[in-house]
């Protein structure tokens, strides 16, 4: 024992006598700083809403709010889940669809924009079908191009907006 | 000096193995190549065989292609830009493309329109302004655009979203008028000239129509179609005259349109009790289809719930819609979306499956598997006549 503690003091005191306090401090800044940096490296990561009450990523097909929609998300056309892109025309007229928020456990009404007369290419095209009817009930369809009351009818992207709690919570 | 020597040397030995290959491949082939004409293009037969199909890509074309062959060949494509639905004439050497246009690309003026193509040529020989701006945009499907008065007139389903149907006498080239139908959605011919509608209300509405394309009776069934708890799909097949129209959650619904009016037939459970517990359900998009046997095939999903009701079928299931009962059970290679059958004596089951095209006989022997370049929508095929 008496060997160990003699060893573990001359590894401590040559430790010492090659290191300063600031040294110190420079190891800890550095790692410290290696650590903030890590998140700003240029790879791939989701775009979370920031809100923990809205979980999930506005720009993939699973975010909550999509439970019905079948088109391009706005996200990733210059718009948000709830901003048309520039250079569109937000449609009035929309269809609705019920999803379940994961985090308050409670159902919304969500309105489906679609936007209008921009630049379509497919980018984050998405066909989720809860709750989609017929188009015999258009207002639950999400097949019909909802460019109604625009410049252009011609469709771009569908945004999600919350339109309030749905009555029916089961 | 000796360098140069070599150099010359060896040139007139490439030389002299050239002139022998190229005798020896002259004398192979003693004549050139024709001289071939200019600005040539091909043209189709009057008749289509029976093995070709116009596949719908519901977005920027309308291929023809010869499904019973390996090679899957490309006959021709017809234009479409938005929401753009088929019909071939098999009275008229004629097809016809309801299309929209924006002067501007997705801007400018807007253009509702019908385009007439020569069956052989393709060419566009005429075309039909549709006014109002007022066609139904919507990802291409059956009742969107529907001859009547034996294909002298054509149907197109209108939402403004106010619902109406343009009426188009085919044979004048002309648009006789609108008939508003309040409630209701696509078309599906009715009598000798006529149509009929599915309502929100649960309802059929039958309208026929004058020589002139106004209404001259309205009538409307009984509530059958339950929206809530077990709608309809808006796909059906016909076989004389009923339409068979299967529901989410796996009944089958008989509408006779014979007459002036729909008369609601009988529905009847598609899923035998055996296998009630793989909770299967029709699902796709151009779900269902009837051959001349007079069987009904159709797109079956194993595990079906709510929200599924569009995604890809396991199984194709066969019906004898007189014995109300199924016949045959066919699995696919491939979860399938659209469905479609041939006609003639050979007929073939066109299945898409996303970007392919898989083609089976009636008995479900997987024949060959056609590719769907950049196909990631929706499918409606049109096998020939």
């Amino acid at each position: 024992m008496a060997q160990f503690d003699h060893l573990a003091e001359k590894m401590l005191r040559g430790f010492a006598s090659r290191t300063s306090r600031r040294s110190i401090f420079t190891v800890l800044g550095s790692l410290l700083a290696g650590a903030a940096t890590l998140p700003l490296l240029p790879v791939a990561r989701a775009q979370d809403t920031g809100n923990l009450q809205d979980p999930g990523d506005p720009s993939r097909c699973d975010y909550w709010r999509y439970c019905a929609i079948d088109g391009s998300l706005c996200s990733c056309y210059g718009g948000s889940v709830t901003a048309c892109p520039p250079g569109t025309e937000m449609s009035p007229v929309t269809w609705i669809g019920t999803c379940r928020n994961p985090a308050d456990q409670r159902n919304y009404i969500i309105s489906y924009n679609d936007c209008c007369g921009g630049v379509p290419w497919g980018r984050c095209a998405c066909q989720r079908n809860e709750g989609d009817r017929p188009v015999v009930r258009p207002q639950n369809n999400n097949e019909i191009t909802w460019c109604f009351g625009t410049q252009s009818q011609s469709y771009t992207c569908t945004v999600a907006l919350v339109l309030g709690v749905a009555i029916d919570q089961k | 000096m000796t360098q140069k020597i070599v150099f010359r040397v060896a040139a007139a030995a490439l030389n002299l193995s050239f002139f022998a290959v190229s005798f020896a491949v002259a004398e192979e082939f003693p004549s050139p190549l024709p001289t071939e004409t200019l600005l040539t293009i091909n043209k189709l037969p009057a008749k289509y065989p029976t093995g070709w199909a116009f596949l719908n890509y519901s977005t920027n074309r309308i291929e023809l292609r010869n499904v019973a062959s390996d090679s899957g060949a490309v006959k021709g494509n017809l234009q479409s830009r938005d929401s753009a639905t088929l019909l071939v004439s098999d009275t008229r050497p004629e097809i016809y493309v309801a299309d929209t246009v924006w002067s501007r690309g997705t801007r400018g003026v807007r253009t509702d329109f019908i385009s007439i193509y020569d069956r052989e040529t393709l060419n566009p020989v005429g075309e039909i302004v549709l006014p109002g701006a007022k066609r139904g945009l919507m990802t291409a499907m059956e009742g969107m655009f529907a001859f009547t008065d034996d294909q002298k007139m054509a149907l197109v389903f209108d939402l403004t979203p106010q619902a109406l149907v343009t009426v188009v006498d085919l044979v004048n080239r002309k648009v006789l008028g609108d008939i508003e139908i309040p409630g209701c959605a696509l078309v599906y011919p009715t009598g000798k000239r006529g149509f009929s509608t599915l309502c929100s209300s649960g309802t059929m509405l039958s309208v026929q129509l004058d020589a002139n394309g106004a209404a001259v009776s309205r009538s409307e069934t009984k509530v059958f179609n339950p929206l809530d708890s077990d709608p309809l799909f808006t796909a059906s097949t016909e076989l004389a005259g009923i339409h068979y129209f299967p529901s989410f959650h796996g009944r089958i619904q008989a509408i006779d349109l014979r007459g002036d009016a729909a008369k609601i037939l009988s529905d009847w459970p598609l899923v035998p009790a055996a296998d009630i517990s793989g909770n299967w359900r029709p699902s796709g998009w151009q779900i269902l289809a009837s051959d001349e046997h007079k069987l009904l095939y159709i797109l079956m999903q194993r595990n079906g719930h709510e929200g599924t009701h569009k995604e890809p079928a396991n199984e194709v299931w066969v019906y004898d819609p007189t014995s109300k009962t199924r016949v045959h059970r066919l699995p696919l290679v491939r979860p399938g979306t659209s469905l479609a059958l041939t006609h003639g004596p050979e007929a073939l089951m066109l299945v898409q499956a996303g970007e392919r095209l898989d083609v089976y006989d009636l008995k479900g022997a997987l024949l060959r598997s056609l590719d769907l370049p950049g196909f990631n929508t929706r499918m409606q095929m049109e096998p020939l006549r």
